[in-house]
């Protein structure tokens, strides 16, 4: 530190270059300025190798027809490129969020599990845990989907029961046809879920206020239900169930899971529970001694002192660590395309592979899981600021 | 302290500004390079010119053909020991006998699918016969030239043969495995719609994927080139039912003419390489084949039919300047027959493929295989 407050004090005696000062700001400057001169240059480098090929590099091709279809989807072959993508990403988070939620349930139950007393339970919690996390995801996808399709019985032979249809071209399940009056429903239902509230917050204060029992959760429920019940009557029911019907070998109505979608789901689900079941085991045991010793002295019970004293210590721990499996539960959904699910990067592909360009397929799809992933780290990190014990 | 920070300041500084030359000294590097490349493309194009000689001299010279040919479709190009058989592979080895007197000095050169423009542009290979389909686009930006079109292909449509389809149109309210490939789901939608047929179509990027989906009925049918069918419909593993429970429709989606390639540029190589072809088809239909060719050549009298005699080099005073001498046209036939012998050899009803000749017939006979006059 002499140094520095001698280069201060003689400020005079030191040479321009010898500055620290000037030497840092010239550092990062140069820095900069070399990125930067990176950067155009690889961008200059290929827009003029691409231009010497003949092959287009900006992105009108967005919204030129796409002239293919996409398994699942009521995309048509006259829709624009750009929509397909859209059809695409709608597809990688229709797994990534189900699968999220799937998974963060499957792994706290399998983590609580590898720490129960019991050795059959403790026993089975763990053989899924090495078994699931030690195969490589893209071998668990292929594995699935398999099964899936051998274990179903084939179109001819589908199973018909209570609604469902069972078949290796998917499982269809009822469903629910939306008819004219189904959007003002839908704004009824949010106004009663908005009254509902107000009624809870209402209640609540009374309650501060005087000390009566609020019964919230009773009286919100029932003003939404009435709501419900008369915008149903009102309206005249907007919404019809649907049922799937096999007719040759196309299913009519229902909703359908494909197979693809369920191999896809399930590998993720399963893999990524297996590592939050790991997160989950070790913030646990992280949650000092002390708090369950105190509880034991409370006199709660063993499932009392789970979920009441550590389990909420503990999942206060995992949240950064589960936000991770969850960014990478989201990336490993391109994995889809060995399985031929239709998620982003399966589009771009079959677009680059009829015609369109690759440099610009790509980077969209680049740009589409990096802004899924970016979302997710944002939702995660509010989640953990929110989670986090206020101290006092 | 301050030495140090100096230091390393310097050391960064130096880092960036290098990265900073770097970048510009590349970009300047690249330029000339660039402008070297096209000269090297222009004097390449200028060389056969000068000495006449253009690839055809300096293969002869090598005394080896580079042909490069497919990793692996059986029927096509399929590797069997140190060298490959098939239709593709059968017209690598005419061409080397033409030139160079004997079939088999060729060096294979296996491509994928992707490498393959490159390894021509760049002189990796000096023909290209690897099932291309011949489209406006590449033979105008990929600088390659398509000689005559060997074997005339199209996507087509397999299916069950117990599924009760005769022909696509018999296909509404199906799913379709696509094999991922250029145009594949564009052909097969443009297919469907003009036949106002309903359908699901499900791509897969790799065939054995594919295969196995196709196997536990995911899909109804699979669509890919009829000659890649044929192939797997060849191969069809017999706990699956074997070869007979796989039909292909008749149904033809897409033209897809496969056929040689040579680098833009050389048209001396090129014509070398585009009547070695036509050999094969004018033999066929002069009736020459592999093994009757020497007995013609020796009973053949070039008076009384001049045409068979041209082609067989016995007339004397004829050259049509291709570069080769008189009997090349016998080597090629008596090395890999002719185009009959070469499509029933490898592809034909007879082989694993049992693919029909259909389109791929002689004019003669209604099909679209027609070689100019050898005069």
């Amino acid at each position: 530190m002499a140094g520095v407050g001698l280069s201060a004090t003689d400020a005079p005696r030191v040479a321009v270059w010898r500055d620290v000062r000037i030497l840092r700001g010239a550092l990062q400057v140069g820095f900069v300025v070399g990125v930067v001169a990176l950067g155009v240059w690889l961008v200059s480098n290929l827009t003029t190798n691409l231009d010497r090929l003949g092959i287009r590099s900006d992105f009108e091709f967005l919204g030129a027809p796409a002239g293919f279809r996409i398994l699942g989807s009521d995309f048509e072959a006259s829709g624009t490129i750009r929509e397909a993508l859209i059809v695409g990403i709608t597809n990688s988070i229709r797994v990534a969020v189900i699968g999220m939620i799937l998974a963060l349930l499957l792994g706290i139950v399998v983590g609580v599990a590898r720490l129960s007393q019991n050795w059959l339970i403790a026993r089975v919690a763990s053989g899924f845990v090495e078994l699931l996390r030690n195969v490589p995801p893209l071998v668990l996808v292929i594995v699935f989907y398999q099964v899936t399709l051998e274990v179903l019985p084939r179109i001819q032979d589908a199973a018909v029961s209570n609604g469902f249809l069972f078949s290796n071209r998917g499982v269809w399940i009822p469903w629910v046809t939306l008819g004219e009056g189904s959007r003002t429903y839908l704004a009824v239902l949010l106004a009663g879920l908005a009254a509902a509230i107000v009624v809870a917050r209402a209640r609540r204060a009374r309650f501060e206020r005087t000390g009566e029992p609020a019964r919230a959760g009773l009286l919100a429920t029932a003003t939404f239900l009435v709501v419900a019940g008369v915008g149903w009557l009102v309206l005249d029911p907007p919404i019809t169930p649907s049922l799937p019907v096999l007719d040759g070998r196309l299913v009519e109505g229902g909703a359908s899971l494909y197979p693809e979608y369920l191999s896809l789901l399930l590998a993720m689900v399963l893999y990524t529970a297996s590592f939050i079941a790991e997160i989950v085991r070790g913030s646990i045991q992280a949650v000092p001694k002390g708090q369950t010793e105190a509880a034991d002295a409370l006199g709660l019970s063993p499932g009392q002192r789970l979920r009441q004293v550590t389990l909420p210590q503990a999942l206060r721990i995992a949240a950064p660590a589960t936000g991770n499996e969850f960014l990478n539960l989201t990336k490993n959904v391109s994995l889809g395309v060995a399985v031929g699910y239709a998620e982003l990067l399966r589009v771009a592909q079959t677009a680059t592979g009829n015609g369109q360009p690759a440099p610009q397929s790509l980077s969209l799809v680049l740009l589409g899981y990096l802004t899924l992933s970016i979302i997710i780290s944002l939702v995660v990190n509010v989640a953990n600021r929110r989670l986090q014990l206020v101290e006092r | 302290m301050r030495k140090r920070n100096v230091r390393l300041a310097s050391v960064a500084l130096a880092a960036g500004l290098v990265l900073a030359a770097c970048g510009g000294e590349e970009e300047a590097a690249e330029a000339p390079a660039e402008s070297t490349e096209s000269g090297s493309e222009e004097t390449v194009t200028v060389e056969p010119a000068q000495d006449g000689g253009s690839l055809l001299a300096a293969v002869q010279e090598r005394g080896t053909l580079k042909c490069g040919v497919n990793t692996g479709l059986p029927g096509f190009a399929a590797p069997e020991g140190d060298t490959y058989v098939g239709f593709d592979a059968d017209y690598c080895r005419a061409i080397a006998a033409a030139v160079l007197g004997d079939a088999e000095a060729i060096e294979w050169i296996p491509l994928s699918a992707s490498a393959r423009f490159t390894a021509l542009q760049s002189g990796e290979i000096d023909v290209l016969i690897r099932n291309t389909t011949w489209t406006a686009t590449r033979d105008g930006s990929e600088g390659a030239s398509f000689a005559v079109t060997t074997f005339y292909d199209g996507q087509g449509m397999l299916v069950d043969t117990d599924s009760g389809f005769d022909s696509i149109s018999d296909m509404a309210g199906t799913t379709v495995c696509v094999q991922a490939g250029t145009t594949t789901e564009l052909n097969l939608e443009t297919y469907f719609a003009a036949a106002g047929l309903a359908y699901e179509p499900l791509v897969f990027e790799d065939n054995d994927q594919l295969q196995e989906a196709y196997y536990a009925g995911r899909c109804d049918g699979w669509t890919s080139d009829l000659s890649q069918l044929a192939a797997f419909r060849g191969t069809w593993p017999a706990e699956q039912g074997g070869t007979e429970s796989v039909k292909i429709l008749s149904d033809v989606m897409s033209k897809e003419p496969l056929g040689p390639l040579t680098s833009d540029g050389d048209t001396e190589w090129f014509d070398v390489v585009q009547w070695v072809t036509f050999a094969t088809i004018q033999a066929e239909e002069f009736g020459i084949t592999q093994g009757n060719v020497d007995s013609l050549v020796a009973s053949t009298d070039p008076e009384a039919n001049p045409g068979i005699g041209r082609f067989l080099g016995l007339v004397a005073d004829f050259d049509p300047g291709l570069g080769l001498d008189a009997e090349w046209a016998v080597r090629v036939i008596q090395a890999v027959g002719n185009y009959s012998e070469i499509y029933e050899r490898n592809v034909g009803p007879d082989t694993a493929l049992g693919l029909p000749r259909g389109v791929n017939s002689l004019w003669t006979e209604g099909g679209l295989l027609y070689a100019p006059p050898f005069r």
